[in-house]
């Protein structure tokens, strides 16, 4: 198998998530690694970086994915992912 | 732009750190002032000190750096003496009690604990027997390593350790290298065994010979068919290896041979063509390894000729790497010097395990007085994290093996004794995410008293790793383990990737990556199917693991065996990353004790 794209150490967000992988004909799932980077040095992006772990994965080659927002993004994302948090956690506390 | 690095260095670095640092050893830990405690960590490492990590604030790793692993019996003495008097914490560590000294894959030692306060004691005692800190981390030249026992050797074709004095002297405290992008890690091989490991260095010098006619000839030396020319002895050159960051590579040959004589000028060339031309602004990508990359060997080769180096280069000779047996995975001699070997002058050195080596603060004193006993000159600490005591005549080589410290530190372990490295981990380490040494030293305990040992096999190497950093060079093993977590019956627990087949020697290679998150306490039924399997499909014994290895693919690798629950018992599976320290009654960051002032006493928290 290949190598982790990704490094992983304790600075890493989340070294430990389930994710799932859908595609037309296919669906995988697998544990994952997810992580919050900036630059750092005068950072201009947030970038959000995801690998699946690729010895559990038929469907796809290994590989990462990397999505770059905006500090505007990436604080409407902080936002809707607090106000699901609280959602789930109000629906917990139920 | 530059990094917020390369700026706070541009302040202040390099000698001149010294002054600071006694300063601080002066007015205390709180003297640093907390908004530039990144800013003087960083600079600190200069003189060798790492500030450990979170929950372990005001302590510091120190790193003393003895090229080639290089010592006499009163350094090796005054570094346990120095062990037991400062490098020690609020709680002793279960397996290797209060003060302990670390020997590390870059024949380094390193101790832990040690506070700022202390630092001028330190160094007055180290520096009393000539040992030094300077230069054993940051971005100049790190520790050369090489072989310990060069000029005893019995296997060599050249004595390299006056060349590596030489750039010792030549590099330590120099400004003109003391402020380089990233560090620089240097290997020196004269010997046949490849024990130098260059091939992971950034800068490797590796034995060769090549024929020289006249001034400087590019005549390449035929095999078994010298010409006219002299056949001279010395060093081919590579440049760019190393194993961090994910991102593995091995030295490559910029065709460069080297007489034992230049081996400064050209070190001090390529050295300040990665000073010059190395990426300042980005830390990730600043290792020569990358400019290698993105230059090629023949462009680094060429300015080094025209920019670096005042005499015409030769071209590359003929080296010896079909020799090399060091962490070579080879069937046919051991990887390492464990054992009694012959010196060039008739005596022996000894090598000794050191499981994972660590060796207790008392033991280290006891083993310089037992080679002061026995009129050796040389203790030798290897990449492979052991000891090696040299001069030991014949006459008393029998009693010098019935000693009762060799019962501990074996010259003859049991296989699965011998092996194994391990890097520091969550017990001090800020980028790890798995307890590593306590761990390595259970496996293999318990791979000793349950899985038999495959004919044949008389060292078996197993590489353990925190995190990607790749500190206990997981690459290059025949098991590698790199820390990771999953999840076990609902919780969260500590996990390694597993890599097999890797090594150095003739051709050497990266370890495949076969098995991800396997939980901690399955890893010894893991590699008890594994060596079951490898003894029921070799060929014979005299096939090697990793030869087994590298004849089947990817599928078949993954399928080679599946990871068990057995009698082992794993008492850090839990998140070891969110203690304070893993072997304290109460882990919990609450109950840390740190910062603490120079007696070791709580200081008041910030929070």
């Amino acid at each position: 198998m290949a190598d982790r794209v990704l490094k992983v150490n304790a600075f890493t967000t989340f070294d430990l998530l389930d994710a799932s992988v859908e595609g037309h004909g296919f669906e995988e799932t697998a544990f994952a690694t997810l992580n919050v980077r900036t630059a750092r040095e005068a950072p201009e992006e947030v970038t959000l970086e995801l690998e699946l772990d690729n010895t559990e994965l038929e469907s796809v080659p290994p590989h990462a994915d990397r999505v770059t927002l905006s500090a505007a993004e990436a604080e409407r994302l902080a936002d809707e992912l607090q106000s699901a948090a609280d959602r789930v956690a109000a629906a917990e506390g139920e | 732009m530059p990094t917020k690095v390369e700026r706070w260095k541009d302040e202040t670095y390099g000698m001149e750190i010294r002054d600071h640092l006694l300063r601080f050893a002066e007015e205390g830990w709180d003297a640093i002032p907390d908004d530039e405690h990144d800013a003087w960590f960083e600079r600190f490492k200069w003189w060798g000190l790492y500030h450990q990590r979170k929950g372990q604030e005001s302590y510091f790793m120190m790193r003393i750096g003895t090229p080639m692993g290089r010592m006499t019996p009163e350094q090796l003495r005054t570094v346990g003496e120095v062990a037991n008097e400062y490098a020690t914490g609020p709680v002793d560590n279960p397996e290797f009690g209060a003060a302990y000294a670390d020997f590390t894959t870059r024949q380094s030692i390193q101790l832990h604990w040690i506070k700022v306060e202390d630092i001028e004691d330190i160094w007055d005692e180290l520096e009393s027997v000539g040992l030094s800190t300077i230069q054993a981390c940051g971005d100049s030249w790190r520790n050369i390593v090489g072989s310990p026992v060069a000029g005893r050797d019995a296997d060599e074709l050249i004595n390299v350790w006056p060349v590596v004095q030489e750039l010792h002297e030549t590099f330590k405290g120099n400004d003109l290298y003391s402020n380089l992008p990233r560090k620089w890690k240097v290997a020196v091989t004269g010997d046949r065994r490849g024990a130098g490991q260059g091939d992971i260095n950034d800068l490797a010098f590796e034995p060769a010979v090549k024929e020289i006619d006249g001034e400087a000839s590019e005549t390449p030396l035929a095999a078994g068919n010298a010409g006219d020319g002299e056949v001279v002895e010395g060093f081919n050159v590579n440049v760019g290896g190393g194993l961090a960051r994910k991102e593995p590579r091995f030295a490559r040959d910029i065709d460069v041979f080297c007489r034992p004589e230049n081996a400064s000028d050209v070190a001090a060339g390529l050295s300040a063509l990665f000073r010059d031309y190395g990426d300042r602004d980005d830390r990730f990508n600043a290792r020569i390894k990358f400019l290698v990359d993105e230059w090629g060997a023949e462009k680094v080769r060429a300015v080094l000729q025209d920019e670096y180096v005042d005499y015409e280069l030769p071209t590359a000779g003929e080296g010896l790497r079909d020799e090399y047996d060091y962490n070579a995975g080879r069937a046919d001699a051991a990887g390492d010097y464990i054992g009694v070997h012959d010196q060039s002058d008739g005596q022996n050195f000894v090598g000794l395990s050191v499981l994972v080596g660590r060796m207790a603060a008392d033991d280290v004193i006891e083993l310089a007085d037992l080679a002061d006993d026995y009129g050796s000159e040389m203790i030798g600490l290897t990449q492979r994290q052991n000891v090696i005591v040299g001069d030991i005549a014949d006459d008393d080589l029998d009693d010098f093996l019935d000693e009762d410290l060799l019962d501990e530190y074996s010259p003859d372990p049991h296989p699965f004794m011998r092996g194994s490295i391990a890097c520091t981990g969550t017990e001090y380490c800020s980028l790890s995410i798995v307890e590593t040494k306590n761990r390595m030293v259970r496996y293999g305990r318990w791979l000793r008293d349950n899985v038999p040992v495959p004919e044949g096999v008389e060292d078996f190497h197993i590489h353990l790793s925190g995190c990607t950093a790749s500190c206990a060079q997981p690459q290059i093993a025949d098991v590698s383990l790199r820390g990771m977590k999953t999840r076990k019956d609902g919780d969260a627990v500590e996990a390694f990737d597993v890599g097999l087949g890797g090594g150095l020697g003739e051709n050497p290679k990266f370890a495949d990556w076969v098995k991800m998150r396997v939980p901690a306490d399955e890893i010894p039924g893991y590699i008890a199917n594994l060596l079951d399997t490898y003894e029921a499909e070799r060929a014979g014994p005299e096939e090697s693991f990793r030869d087994f290895v590298a004849g089947r693919d990817e599928d078949e690798l993954a399928a080679l065996a599946e990871s068990e629950e057995t009698s082992y018992e794993d008492p850090y599976l839990g998140n070891t990353k969110l203690t304070w320290y893993p072997y304290a009654e109460d882990t919990s960051m609450d109950a840390s004790p740190a910062p603490t002032d120079g007696q070791g006493e709580s200081l008041p928290s910030d929070d």
